[in-house]
């Protein structure tokens, strides 16, 4: 027998197609999808113009109008792109400073006791305390400029970015390390060949869960003090009671946080193409 | 409440009895216990089937494992003795079949003779050097399979030369070779979980193979495939085996599979600690048929001297 004849398997995808019907119409996925999303963004138009909120809803067609007035108009020394970018970078700083400390920080507490031992009752001391209470203290600190806020974002991705790291490389299964040894090697090579490659699927979880920290943070900074930013949108829309405004801002900070966490996603997929494969199955 | 005296008298003896076990488990009391010691009970030693004296002509030992005994400390400091007294040579590029049910100790001796494990009492030597822990001397070939999810077929294959600073080139040649063996060719670039079961311990063989061990430590490598692929991976290995002839210690639990594979098979008691029963020399020709009338013949002596059915 040739040794062809392994893994002939073929999936043959079920292609027939039966008559339309009324069911079929009702249980289709997309049709299914619009009916929930018209529902929705009629219930808000409607919930806007019977003024149930009396004037302090506006109208989608209202947001989205807002949302295109913003791109051609200079709003407090800024178009849109220049708020959007004011968030985005204080994000991106902070983002990027505290996984590039802490997830290193986390592989190393998992590999290596002495620095568990030193970390972890401090972190575990400052685990619980939700970033958000760390504002006033950053204000007394570095005052109301970009310091301050890059600082909030700093700790409240720390915590996501260190956590996974770790518990990444402590899930591994011991007997990979086994496998290594069999081998011919060292514990330099259980490390580069195991516990890393192991981890990364875990550290993207952490890096997701980080980001979107990160825009909570942005946001929560923003709001307290600055002039630029999505947060002051938000702010300025509040205090001019313009609910128009607030809402673009939230549509806007929406979706600069899932644009940011596709990109997380791709950086993923590069990194880790055998976990590719699993997803596209 | 004070005690009665009848408590008292019946605390101390369990007492006893318990010492007694304990000092048999840490390996204090080497001897079966005699009639008439404080326990009051008699237990039988398992009596090991001597050594058989070495056929004249027989190629030379490769694996010496002497009288090696271990002992796990379970939670709550509980001593479950896995293995005793255990006296095994393995012959060069003999396939040698350990058979046992589950929990008779066989991965227990596999992972010893691998240097994962150290055991509390003998010794195991390879070409007559002691064996101290693991090395790339000795391939293993696991049940569950443990290839690395992140490598493809070729990077697992080709790990453990990689480990050793073998040159891209040299390697890549090696391992092509060892996938070509196992019937893989076409499936370099695959991750293990495109891959079957039965797909997944061929390249857990090539990768063994690859390493170019002395011998070739097998763990019930096909327990996890379904019956059809267990007989197919059967022929495959034997064909192997024909092609690369190595030193084999192969595991399982499966009578069929023993008698299909082995040159002699090594029968292991079915209870905790495990020993060795008796050994069966296996002098058919191959490529043999898992429904001739010799192994049948075989399997039926074989079934009668087990207590479990296997």
């Amino acid at each position: 027998m040739a040794s062809s004849s392994i893994a002939n398997e073929t999936v043959d995808h079920a292609s027939e197609r039966g008559r339309f019907t009324l069911y079929k119409l009702i249980t289709n996925r997309y049709f299914l999808y619009t009916v929930s999303l018209v529902g929705f963004f009629a219930l808000w138009h409607w919930t806007a113009v019977n003024k149930i909120f009396q004037n302090s809803l506006a109208t989608p067609k209202e947001v989205l109008d807002q949302v295109i007035r913003l791109t051609t108009m200079n709003f407090a020394g800024n178009n849109l792109w220049g708020h959007i970018w004011g968030s985005t970078q204080r994000v991106l700083v902070g983002f990027v400073l505290a996984s590039l400390v802490a997830t290193p920080l986390g592989l190393f507490m998992a590999l290596n006791k002495t620095v568990n031992a030193i970390v972890k009752p401090l972190f575990d001391l400052f685990k619980p305390m939700p970033p958000i209470a760390w504002v006033s203290l950053a204000i007394l600190w570095f005052g109301i400029g970009e310091t301050s806020k890059v600082f909030i974002i700093i700790i409240g991705t720390f915590v996501p970015c260190l956590l996974n790291a770790y518990n990444g490389v402590r899930l591994v299964d011991p007997d990979l390390f086994d496998v290594i040894r069999v081998l011919g090697g060292s514990r330099r090579d259980e490390i580069f060949n195991v516990c890393l490659p192991a981890s990364f699927p875990a550290i993207f979880a952490g890096l997701q869960i980080s980001l979107s920290a990160a825009w909570t943070c942005v946001l929560a900074a923003e709001l307290m003090n600055s002039r630029d930013g999505l947060g002051f949108l938000i702010k300025r829309g509040m205090d001019t009671h313009s609910p128009a405004l607030v809402l673009s801002g939230m549509l806007l900070i929406a979706a600069a946080a899932w644009l940011s966490s596709l990109a997380i996603a791709l950086l993923e997929r590069k990194c880790c193409p055998w976990k590719r494969s699993i997803d596209n199955i | 409440m004070p005690k009665s005296v009848s408590e008292e008298v019946n605390e101390q003896f369990e007492k006893a009895v318990d010492d007694h076990y304990n000092a048999i488990i840490k390996g204090e009391i080497k001897e079966g216990i005699e009639e008439g010691t404080a326990s009051g009970v008699l237990v039988q030693e398992p009596l090991n089937a001597p050594p058989p004296p070495r056929p004249a002509g027989a190629p030379p030992v490769k694996i010496h494992c002497e009288d090696i005994s271990k002992t796990f400390i379970q939670k709550g400091n509980q001593a479950v003795p896995v293995i005793r007294d255990i006296t095994l040579d393995v012959y060069e590029n003999e396939f040698l079949v350990v058979l046992g049910p589950g929990q008779s100790g066989k991965s227990t001796l596999l992972k010893i003779i691998a240097g994962l494990e150290i055991p509390d009492k003998g010794y195991v030597t390879l070409d007559g050097e002691p064996i101290t822990g693991p090395g790339p001397d000795r391939g293993i070939v696991f049940q569950s399979y443990m290839l690395f999810a992140w490598k493809n077929v070729r990077d697992n294959v080709e790990l453990g030369l990689k480990l050793r600073g073998v040159p891209a080139e040299e390697r890549h040649a090696i391992a092509d070779h060892y996938i070509r063996m196992v019937g893989l060719e076409g499936f370099e670039k695959h991750y293990p979980h495109q891959l079957s079961g039965g797909m997944k311990q061929r390249v857990g063989i090539a990768r063994a193979y690859a390493n170019s061990p002395k011998v070739m430590l097998l763990d019930e490598p096909f327990g996890q495939l379904d019956a059809q692929t267990r007989m197919y991976m059967q022929v495959e290995t034997a064909r192997i085996w024909e092609k690369e002839r190595r030193t084999v210690l192969f595991v399982t639990n499966n009578i069929d599979e023993a008698l299909f594979l082995g040159d002699r098979i090594v029968l292991m008691e079915g209870k905790l600690p495990g020993t060795l029963k008796t050994e069966y020399a296996v002098n058919l020709p191959r490529p043999r048929e898992h429904t001739s009338m010799e192994l049948l013949e075989l399997r039926e002596e074989i079934i009668s001297n087990t207590e479990l059915v296997l």
